[in-house]
């Protein structure tokens, strides 16, 4: 029996929807077979890994912690890859908006009040943005690839943080470590549930899913950005500029991986540390896919890709597997979902066989 | 005696399903040997299907074929030319870099050195009296040469049967008439000859026989000096087919677009400069840019559309205003409105519905964007406007465009901008791939909408759709454009040699010029 792909009338709604969920699923699987052929207990480290998180209620809070940046992040990349214009490098701008809320803070230590907070969030914001106009300008002055220039941006934004905490910004009462004075009452995160984790964090990456998810199918500026990325010929007859639309949409991904890190550094962080980097960044690539480049896609995205963390924590302790495995789950789940998307615009057919030709 | 010979090529009871499409259904025709025999039909008729059946590139689900009374087993293009089946297809598979006779070396299937090879080129250039040089680069070659390549590589498989798949629609005049030069040669030295084509008066002077299809059916084989253009294209699209009134005596007003001086560079390394263009266009006018493709025309619609800028604002003047450096947008809603010929991923977006289509270029005009906020349910409505008044097959305003024929697209796209009531449009090849009774709406459309007042620039490679419906024409040849001319006194002549511009032999070719198209040249299929 022989299979190959035809291609169908039209993009296949159906398996646009479902890919992800077989993707995720079939994670599990060859997950399980894998970590059994290395010697691990496979199947726990599925069960540890995708459903202990959600069957613990105690690790619920963990999952909005870790979901709420991977969203926010995860969000605006997706602005920016709808727009066909490939930030690799939020991991960076998020660095950066986490230092220039640590910057705000460290400025504002001795005072208090409700403005401090916004403050933080909107040079985090502005921090991340001004990080990726380097490659934004770089992109439509130069035609230099965004793809190279933010990534390595990255290295260096690691390196500005180590400088920092290591240096100028070392506290002076943490007996040599490396890392800032704690931030005061008024410039850490209100926590929404009374003796919870929870922080402002979640509320607001559920805000900017919706508020993305109302502009990019409501607006002329979504239409924009999905025109510019998906026909970019007929973006310019349409009047849309191929140019304003790369700059918007690269500092929209910065501005909100920049956020991200504010939230970080004034939430589950409260000071800057070398630590600080945590790979959602890269990791919210994978949520924006995922999540089919859709906000409300991302949104439950992000809370699968928690789930892998708090999970992979869960799994150390448990069943000895090491962290490295939830690196290889998450990697299998991108590998599988970008795989199957060629079902979207391809069916598998099976191939007669005339019989008269069976013998040649 | 003569009637026990086989025909070169017999079909039989042909079906071949695709999903969703019957593309040919219980097709039966034979060709004769030395017969030039057309194959015609609109758009989606099936033909494309029927001859890759016999070139072995698709296999009928049902029917047989027969090859001089054997059964035909091509089961390949490589099986098929071996039996001596060559064809020339549509769209040329050359590479720009190479020489003429470099290009030849790679299209054969057997070894042969290339001193050979060339001597044997030479010898069918010379036995079919083609001029063409061997060692030219493709890329300086005009499309009749290119063309030319393409039928010495079919030729030097001494073929039975050739195939030409639309083989006249990027040719000049005199370019047309030299090939059909050549095929009657081919024909009257026993090779078969399928002409594939949906021009009528070339089939009325070149063919003996024509197969006409619709949906996929045989309708009718006649013999075409027989019919008049208007019968077979009847016989085509199945009704009636109304001529285009032009409206006579139709009043000129004002200047509404004014194109003075405009130079642009190439745009890119296959692009061509235009340089210091020149017309105007008043309203009620049309203005008709003839063309071989590739001269410029893609340019100059974007320097009118927008999409390019000119050097100076002065450049271009629409309705007395310079807008030579503005926005498509501000263009837009200036009055003028302009469709590029690719229609999938420039005048449409393939992957959004029809509505979404919509907001692409009326959202202005129309008011389907209202402080930053698409208005949906006006989109759609605006799709749904357009689909019922031209007649648009589609299931509805969320259809993909990407799911229409070509068409059914063109139509929808066309009337998204007449719709929109431009003062001025530019259209490029307003009825490229579009069926009969489609083509003949769309230049209705046209020419209602000049009555109406609009002025209006037709860029096309369709010499006699520009005849039929334009007031004044021009040529553009390799970026320029040749001073504007009434067509009521235009010749034919004039116009191909001005087609031809500095590329050929049109010198020579000149005197054996086509008989000006009969006035049925007004019935466009």
């Amino acid at each position: 029996m022989q299979f190959r792909f035809e291609k169908r009338a039209e993009p296949s709604r159906i398996m646009l929807y479902a890919t992800p969920v077989a993707a995720v699923l079939l994670t599990m699987v060859l997950g399980a077979i894998i970590f059994t052929i290395i010697g691990y207990d496979g199947i726990g480290a599925v069960r540890e890994i995708f459903f202990t998180p959600l069957t613990n209620s105690l690790k619920w809070q963990d999952l909005a912690v870790k979901a709420a940046p991977l969203i926010i992040i995860g969000v605006g990349l997706s602005i920016g890859y709808r727009a066909n214009v490939w930030n690799i490098g939020a991991e960076g701008q998020y660095i950066i908006g986490g230092l220039a809320a640590t910057g705000v803070a460290l400025l504002t230590q001795n005072m208090s009040g409700w403005w401090i907070l916004p403050l933080m969030g909107i040079a985090g914001i502005a921090g991340g943005a001004a990080y990726v106009a380097v490659p934004a300008f770089l992109r439509v002055r130069l035609k230099v690839n965004e793809i190279l220039t933010t990534l390595m941006l990255t290295y260096v934004a690691v390196n500005i943080l180590n400088y920092l905490v290591f240096g100028p910004w070392k506290s002076p009462t943490s007996f040599g470590q490396p890392q800032t004075v704690a931030f005061n009452e008024s410039q850490s995160l209100p926590y929404i549930i009374e003796g919870t984790i929870v922080q402002a964090g979640a509320p607001i990456a559920i805000i900017v899913a919706l508020v993305a998810w109302f502009v990019m199918s409501r607006t002329i500026f979504g239409f924009q950005i999905n025109t510019v990325g998906s026909a970019p010929k007929a973006a310019a007859y349409a009047g849309f500029s191929a140019n304003k639309t790369i700059l918007l949409a690269l500092f929209i991904s910065g501005g909100l991986a920049g956020l991200a890190g504010m939230l970080e550094a004034a939430g589950p962080f409260g000071r800057m540390v070398p630590q600080f980097p945590s790979n959602y960044g890269f990791t919210a690539i994978i949520v924006a896919f995922l999540g089919r480049l859709h906000p409300i896609g991302v949104l439950f995205a992000g809370i699968v890709l928690a789930i892998t963390f708090v999970g992979g924590e869960v799994a150390q302790t448990t069943i000895a597997l090491p962290n490295a495995a939830v690196g290889i789950f998450q990697a299998m789940m991108l590998f599988l979902l970008l795989a199957g998307d060629i079902l979207i615009r391809y069916r598998v057919v099976r191939v007669v066989v005339a019989k008269g030709r069976e013998a040649t | 005696m003569q009637n026990e010979v086989p025909p070169r090529l017999e079909m039989t009871g042909i079906t071949k399903q695709f999903p969703g499409v019957l593309a040919n259904d219980d097709v039966s025709f034979a060709i004769k040997r030395g017969e030039i025999h057309a194959l015609l039909g609109e758009n989606g008729a099936g033909k494309s299907t029927l001859v890759k059946m016999i070139y072995g590139i698709m296999r009928p689900d049902a029917g047989e074929m027969f090859w001089d009374g054997a059964p035909l087993k091509a089961r390949n293009p490589k099986e098929a030319r071996r039996l001596g089946i060559g064809m020339v297809f549509q769209h040329f598979s050359l590479f720009e870099a190479l020489t003429v006779l470099e290009n030849i070396a790679l299209g054969m299937d057997g070894g042969l050195s290339s001193r050979a090879l060339e001597a044997r080129v030479r010898e069918v250039l010379k036995a079919y009296k083609l001029t063409l040089d061997p060692h030219r680069v493709v890329s300086t070659l005009s499309v009749g040469e290119r063309q030319r390549i393409e039928i010495v590589r079919a030729l030097l498989l001494n073929p039975k049967l050739l195939i030409m798949d639309e083989p006249t629609s990027v040719l000049t005049p005199q370019e047309v008439t030299q090939l059909f030069k050549t095929l009657r040669q081919l024909a009257s030295e026993g090779c078969s000859i399928l002409y594939i084509s949906h021009k009528l008066n070339e089939i009325k002077e070149l063919c003996d026989t024509a197969t006409i299809l619709r949906g996929g059916k045989v309708v009718d084989e006649c013999d075409p000096s027989k019919e008049t253009s208007k019968s077979m294209a009847e016989k085509m699209i199945g009704g009636d087919l109304k001529a285009v009134a032009k409206g006579a005596e139709r009043q000129f007003g004002e200047v509404q677009l004014a194109v003075r001086g405009l130079s642009l560079g190439r745009g890119h390394d296959f692009g061509t400069a235009l340089k210091d263009i020149s017309f105007s266009v008043h309203s009620g006018e049309i203005f008709g840019i003839a063309g071989v493709a590739g001269n410029g025309q893609n340019e100059l619609l974007a320097a009118l559309s927008g999409e390019q800028h000119a050097k100076a604002d002065g450049v271009i003047e629409l309705c007395g205003k310079p807008v030579g450096t503005s926005e498509p947008s501000t263009r837009r809603k200036a009055g003028l409105c302009a469709v590029p010929e690719e229609r999938h991923g420039h005048a449409a977006v393939p992957d959004y519905s029809l509505a979404n289509n919509g907001i692409l270029t009326a959202r202005h005009r129309r008011e389907l964007v209202r402080s930053g906020l698409i208005k949906h349910s006006a989109s759609h409505d605006f799709a749904d406007e357009i689909i019922a008044e031209f007649g648009v097959m589609a299931t509805g305003s969320k259809a993909t465009a990407g799911s229409l024929s070509g068409g059914n697209l063109q139509k929808f796209i066309m009337g998204r901008e007449i719709l929109q009531t431009p003062e001025v449009l530019v259209i490029s090849q307003p009825t490229w791939g579009v069926d009969a009774g489609a083509a003949a709406f769309i230049h209705q459309a046209l020419v209602d909408m000049a009555q109406a007042g609009s002025a209006i620039v037709i860029i096309s490679q369709d010499l006699d759709e520009l005849l039929a419906l334009s007031d004044t024409l021009s040529v553009i040849n390799e970026g320029v454009l040749s001073a504007p001319m009434d067509v009521e006194n235009a010749s034919i002549e004039e116009i191909g040699l001005l087609m031809g511009g500095v590329h050929g032999e049109t010198a020579d070719s000149a005197k054996t010029l086509p008989t000006k198209p009969e006035a049925e040249h007004a019935v466009q299929v």
